[in-house]
């Protein structure tokens, strides 16, 4: 009897041994940079939204030129550096992905190879590119500044939710 | 000395719960933030339409925004689910790790699995 429960917990073992696999990354590595850049930038942005609270006319771009192109600047090389992670394909990933489909739920797919933050950041770096050339052309409305403030708030919440989350 | 099945079955449960008590806390902070946000948007962007006080050159550019933010929340939320799941799956490896070592005596450094070559992206 003894016997054979020591056998049974040696084969209990081995299962465990061939079920466990190893640790596993499934994430990019945490850059302390990415996250200053990130703080860094959205001060500046939220400065710059304050002040053309009023509206901006198109005659005075030129006072604003320069905040534009360091704000653009910078989000796209915070872009770069985020997208320099790549998501680590590995055996566990794929067995995540055959658990999830024999249950019926659609599978994580792999058509993203780099972060959700790379997205976030070039998108923050889109609105303002746009914000831009409208100030140029034809001045932007107060309430356009706004709704510039509430589009680039999204991102950057996703983009410095998730970089903090990296850290583990 | 002997395997305890149960205590590591409590050890392993501990370990997931311990990683999965924190991260919930922040999925649910996050996606109320969002929803919020991205609702109150829509909402601002559509009254804005509405009124003119945003011209015809923004207009589709925030349309196409607010979809484009909608798909981003949910793949960034995708994203924090990876990384609890990798948190909770190497805390349960740990542990298991922990129990053999100690039922066999020998120390058994935890073993990281090699990660395959990341697939080329193909889009153009």
């Amino acid at each position: 009897m003894r016997r054979a429960f020591q056998l049974w917990q040696k084969i209990f073992l081995l299962q465990l041994l061939l079920l466990v696999g190893c640790a596993t990354q499934l994430a990019p590595t945490y850059d302390k940079n990415v996250v200053d850049g990130l703080n860094s930038t959205s001060i500046d942005a939220m400065t710059l939204f304050a002040s053309m609270s009023s509206g901006s006319k198109a005659q005075d771009f030129g006072t604003r030129a320069d905040r534009y192109a360091s704000l653009i600047g910078r989000l796209d090389a915070l872009a770069l550096a985020a997208g320099a992670r790549p998501l680590p394909k590995n055996k566990v990933t794929d067995s995540i992905n055959r658990f999830l489909e024999k249950r019926g739920a659609t599978a994580l797919s792999d058509d993203d190879a780099t972060p959700p933050s790379t997205h976030a950041i070039q998108q923050i770096a889109v609105t303002f590119s746009k914000m831009r050339d409208i100030d140029q052309k034809q001045g932007v409305t107060a309430y356009e500044v706004l709704a510039f403030k509430g589009q680039a708030s999204i991102y950057f919440d996703q983009a410095i939710t998730y970089e903090n989350f990296l850290q583990r | 000395m002997a395997f305890d099945v149960d205590q590591l079955m409590l050890d392993m449960k501990a370990a997931a719960t311990g990683v999965l008590n924190t991260d919930v806390s922040t999925f649910r902070g996050f996606s109320e933030r969002q929803v919020e946000a991205i609702a109150k948007q829509s909402e601002f962007v559509a009254v804005g339409i509405s009124t003119g006080q945003i011209t015809p050159e923004t207009k589709d550019f925030f349309l196409d925004s607010i979809e484009d933010m909608t798909l981003s929340f949910v793949k960034t939320l995708r994203g924090l689910i990876m990384v609890t799941i990798e948190k909770v799956w190497n805390a349960v490896v740990g542990v298991i790790w922990k129990a053999i070592s100690s039922a066999t005596g020998l120390v058994l450094p935890v073993p990281v699995a090699p990660a395959a070559p990341a697939a080329p992206a193909d889009n153009a």
